[in-house]
């Protein structure tokens, strides 16, 4: 029927970048497994797939009750070293019969919920992405809790250079004719719609959990470039408080890096419209412009002392 | 930083103050919250001026519910945009985020500490801390499940930094009860050190801060006789030798705050407002919350004793 799934992302609690290894070992929230790790053109490592027995309501627009049982997908990311990602989607399917089966039934098809009775994909769709009734299944708070697992590592020192809420992009995926919405809600909600060509496959995944993480890059810096108050604080304060942006965030933009060829023009079709890209250079380019003039100055005071 | 607001008695002061802080340290330019983990009177929304939340939130999404396992996430209040006073309508220019998290109304004391009620909150303080740069937590009056709650939290994630503030009044009973409350019987250390902590390093997290405070020099004070000013300035000293013998003294102290006439009335936030405009607060009274928002995260202030 349709694919669902929820993103979240935060900065690492860690004063720096963490390496390679110590990613790996962060992200090794189950033994036995190991962290996909890819290094061009960024570091990106990827947890090991847990998964979540889920038998509760699914959301729906029409507010109408359907069950669902079965289990959700849940992995965790880290890029960069820098920002960290709990990402949980699912496979909602028809089940055969109208009752419910034994977990045997349900364990042996990972990452895919069973709908008992009628239901409409449409339906699913806009409850998922609209607003979600209390008690229904909450895909964000089981990425939420993968995400703490991470924060909580032993190996992070929890002194992060800022402090930034997470977002959350909730996403839903079908098969048919290509189209993508991208929507901003409250601070810190965004939803995505994504219609593609041919069957579901992780790719699209990934696809969500790249845009996600670089929706999360521009509001932050966003946040970033309002803290400074530029013009309205004295130069060297504003260039103090954009610091970290340079220090911790201007590198990581690598919009598609991971994305599969045949879904790229989903992400060109929002290079287009918002235009994240575009934004984020304008931001980059004050940021920038901010602390050459505020090196110009100082340079400026120096030979007048001189 | 975790900021853990406590005190022996109720009514000391330690809602008002607590809040005037957070409120003084968003203007400071960070973003903050106020976390009513006072659940047998959340007030904290009255001291806002939410009305919606006055007495706690009624839609079963407070720190109680979320805390029972009951709501996914607790219900934030964005008090620059939720409040019906006026003057806190508007974020400032500068000014941080400033966020109440309400307790429920009619929620009640905890009754019980469990494991799962542990793990909640220290997923809360974690999720918090990564967001704010002070949440400070009202943990109500005396000695309770909910001090104990926050103290075995805190154990589970030691790299979180985290300080006591002990609200007390400036009297005898006051000074003594608050030395009793991190010292004595299943006080702070006794409890912190039973849940793990390390008695000797969370004594120095741990400040006072004294309330209504009437200065001897105080102009509330010009009409009095000579005698009364002498005796009143003999029982300050007084005071001052008791705080110092139960390390309740300077040392061991964040800050004071004067008494003030807008407080005794009423529990609110002094805006800048109430003390340049209408002139109904005194600007001690601003300046005294002003320099603890700086103090609670000022290092020097918080070197060992
Ligand atoms: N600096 C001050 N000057 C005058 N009155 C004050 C001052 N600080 C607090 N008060 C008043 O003291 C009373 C108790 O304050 P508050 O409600 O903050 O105490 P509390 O310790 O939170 O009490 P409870 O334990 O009941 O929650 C209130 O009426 C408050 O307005
Ligand atoms: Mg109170």
């Amino acid at each position: 029927m349709l694919v669902m799934g929820e993103v979240q992302t935060g900065l690492l609690q860690n004063s720096g970048e963490i390496s390679e290894s110590a990613c790996r070992q962060v992200l090794g929230l189950m033994a036995g497994e190991t962290v996909r790790v890819s290094r061009r053109p960024i570091v990106h490592a990827l947890s090991p797939e847990r998964l979540t027995g889920v038998d509760c309501a699914l959301p729906t627009a029409s507010r109408s009750r359907i069950r669902g049982v079965g289990t959700v997908v849940t992995r965790c990311a880290v890029t960069g070293g820098r920002v960290a990602q709990g990402s949980t989607y699912v496979r909602v399917v028809r089940s055969e019969t109208d009752r419910r089966l034994p977990w045997s039934h349900y364990l042996a098809r990972p990452g895919v919920v069973e709908v008992l009775g009628k239901a409409k994909a449409a339906d699913l769709a806009e409850g998922f992405t609209g607003d979600p009734a209390p008690g229904c299944l909450d895909l964000g708070a089981v990425s939420g809790r993968f995400l703490d697992l991470v924060q909580a590592s032993p190996l992070l020192d929890r002194r992060a250079p800022f402090k930034m809420a997470r977002t959350s992009l909730r996403w839903v995926a079908e098969t048919g004719e290509p189209s993508i919405r991208f929507t901003l809600h409250t601070e810190r909600e965004r939803t995505l719609r994504l219609t593609h060509p041919g069957p579901f496959t992780p790719a699209v995944v990934d696809l969500c959990e790249d845009l996600a993480l670089h929706d999360w890059l521009l509001t932050s810096l966003l946040v970033i470039v309002e803290r400074a108050r530029i013009g309205a604080t004295p130069g060297a304060q504003a260039v103090a408080r954009l610091a970290p942006a340079v220090d911790h965030l201007l590198h990581l933009w690598m919009p598609a890096a991971r994305v599969e060829e045949w879904l790229t023009p989903f992400w060109e079709s929002l290079e287009r419209r918002p235009g994240f890209t575009r934004q984020w250079r304008s931001l980059v380019d004050r940021v920038r412009d901010q602390v050459a003039m505020n090196t110009l100055a100082l340079l400026t005071a120096e030979a007048g002392r001189r | 930083m975790l900021v853990f607001a406590i005190s022996d008695k109720g009514g000391t002061g330690r809602s008002v103050t607590g809040t005037n802080i957070v409120y003084r340290h968003a203007l400071q330019g960070n973003d903050v919250c106020y976390l009513d983990f006072d659940f047998g009177s959340p007030t904290a929304g009255a001291i806002f001026s939410v009305s919606a939340v006055a007495r706690g939130t009624r839609d079963r999404n407070g720190l109680h519910e979320y805390l029972r396992g009951e709501c996914p996430q607790p219900r934030r209040v964005d008090v620059w945009a939720e409040s019906d006073r006026e003057g806190l309508r508007t974020r400032p220019p500068g000014a941080g985020r400033l966020v109440l998290l309400p307790g429920s109304e009619g929620g009640g004391e905890l009754s019980a500490l469990t494991d799962e009620l542990i793990g909640r909150c220290a997923q809360l303080f974690g999720r918090l801390e990564e967001e704010f740069d002070l949440c400070m937590v009202d943990v109500s009056a005396g000695r309770s499940f909910t001090a104990e709650l926050v103290l075995a939290a805190t154990v589970r994630m030691p790299a979180i930094p985290f300080r006591w503030l002990v609200f007390h009044r400036w009297t005898r009973q006051h000074i003594i009860a608050a030395d009793g409350l991190v010292t004595g019987d299943d006080g702070l250390l006794d409890v912190g050190a039973r849940f793990g902590h390390d008695p000797e390093v969370l004594r120095d997290r741990i400040r006072f801060v004294r309330t209504a405070v009437l200065e001897p020099d105080a102009a509330e004070l010009v009409g009095l006789r000579d005698e009364q000013r002498a005796w009143l300035s003999a029982c300050d000293s007084e005071l001052r030798e008791l705080a110092r013998r139960h390390g309740v003294g300077r040392t061991a102290m964040l800050g004071k705050v004067p008494l003030d006439p807008v407080l005794q009335w009423r529990e609110q936030l002094i805006t800048d407002e109430d003390v340049l405009a209408s002139k109904i607060a005194n600007a001690e009274t601003a300046a005294a919350f002003d320099e603890l928002a700086k103090k609670i995260v000022d290092d020097s202030a918080w070197e060992g004793l």
